[in-house]
């Protein structure tokens, strides 16, 4: 009868020590990197709950909330910065006795067109850059140059600077709106115009 | 035991015959990886050969072996045009330079090369107010450059062979700045002369 007694009191004490540390009742660690995070608004979950937001190029992350031995842990995007798409890696599994610090997060920005329109060009060797980004403007088989431009993508909040490498033959062209930040969408006003 | 007796001189023997057969000591070929060999003029020296590992090779061997305990030291005699290269294994961090043939089963040098890279800027005149931002591209971030600066250096260095252009991202409150020599294709020495000149606004 003693030992009923003394241990539903130890169960009790249990449950409430369990209840004051938010229930997880664990000493380990969880947790991992993280790779490519150039904006706020990534929030993390593990199993479902225990929301986590992690700040801007952060390189790594921790829950606060300690996990148990032989618990399992699955955790998850539950939302990615504006304009870029997070992927968790190695990220579902069951604690042993070790601190979990191998999840990988990996954010990737999205990336969008920079182009425009192209007036007045009569003649070959117009090479357009974005600095290492190269485009040779080139007529088609019936010898008509083309009215519009497309540079290689831009991830969104990258600058760009379109300029003229190699003018064309007795030609001179600028490019007008060609310097900006790149936003959430595609671009396509820039303006090269040849005289 | 009495046919271990026979059997482990005998043994010896056979192994010391085998040893005699192919010269008394093992001989070592000396290969290695190569990897991000872009242009001609790789020469690699050892072992008094020199060996010119053309653009684009993956893998060579030099002409001679060495044998068991020999020294080998390879050396570049000659770059790559455009490119530096080392000998350190780019996975393992490991200089595979040198070491004693047998020391290891076999002997592989492993030679990567990059590309060479230069920075580039240029001179500020007239800038008398904060704001300016130029930008190479969409290649790195933007470079802020503060009121009273005479010069500029963008962080992000340039390889050989690929095209710079710079422009003004942001004008500087109350200026307009504008880039002479803006855009060239990267050489093998920096670019000094990206100059950024500034007058005040009418």
């Amino acid at each position: 009868m003693k030992s009923l007694f003394l241990r539903s009191g130890a169960v009790l004490a249990c449950a409430l020590t369990l209840a004051s540390c938010g229930g997880s009742g664990g000493n380990l660690v969880l947790g991992g990197s993280v790779i490519g995070l150039t904006r706020d608004g990534l929030v993390l979950q593990n199993n479902g709950a225990n929301d986590l937001t992690v700040a801007a190029n952060s390189t790594s992350f921790v829950f606060p909330t300690l996990i148990g031995n032989d618990a399992g842990f699955n955790v998850t995007i539950k939302s990615s910065p504006p304009s870029a798409v997070c992927t968790a890696f190695n990220n579902v599994g069951k604690t042993g006795n070790f601190d979990v610090t191998t999840v990988v997060i990996q954010c990737v920005t999205n990336t969008y067109n920079l182009g425009g329109t192209i007036s007045g060009l009569r003649s070959s060797g117009l090479v357009l850059i974005n600095g290492p980004d190269r485009v040779e403007i080139k007529a088609d088989a019936n010898n008509n140059f083309p009215t519009t431009f497309t540079m290689a993508k831009v991830a969104d909040g990258s600058p760009y600077g379109v300029a003229v490498l190699t003018q064309p033959a007795n030609q001179t062209c600028t490019v007008n709106g060609g310097t900006g930040t790149m936003g959430s969408a595609d671009i396509k006003t820039l303006q090269v115009v040849c005289n | 035991m009495i046919f271990s007796h026979y059997l482990r001189p005998a043994a010896i023997l056979a192994l010391a015959l085998s040893l005699a057969a192919c010269g008394g000591k093992a001989s070592f070929p000396i290969n290695g990886t190569a990897a991000g060999v872009i242009y001609d003029g790789l020469v690699l020296s050892t072992n008094g050969m020199d060996l010119s590992i053309p653009a684009k090779a993956t893998s060579f061997s030099f002409p001679n072996s060495i044998s068991y305990g020999e020294v080998y030291n390879v050396t570049f005699k000659t770059l790559p045009a455009h490119q530096n290269c080392t000998l350190i294994d780019q996975t393992t961090g490991v200089d595979t330079a040198s070491d004693t043939a047998g020391r290891r089963a076999a002997i592989n040098v492993s030679v990567t090369c990059s590309l060479n890279t230069a920075t580039i800027g240029g001179t500020v005149a007239g800038l008398t107010a904060d704001g300016l931002t130029l930008t190479n591209g969409s290649l790195g971030g933007p470079v802020t450059i503060a009121s009273g600066a005479t010069s500029y250096t963008f962080p992000n260095q340039v390889a050989y062979g690929v095209s710079y252009g710079v422009t003004v991202l942001t004008q500087p409150t109350g200026l307009t700045c504008t880039v002479t020599n803006p855009t060239g294709v990267m050489g093998d020495a920096k670019v000094e002369n990206i100059n950024v000149n500034c007058v005040a606004n009418p």
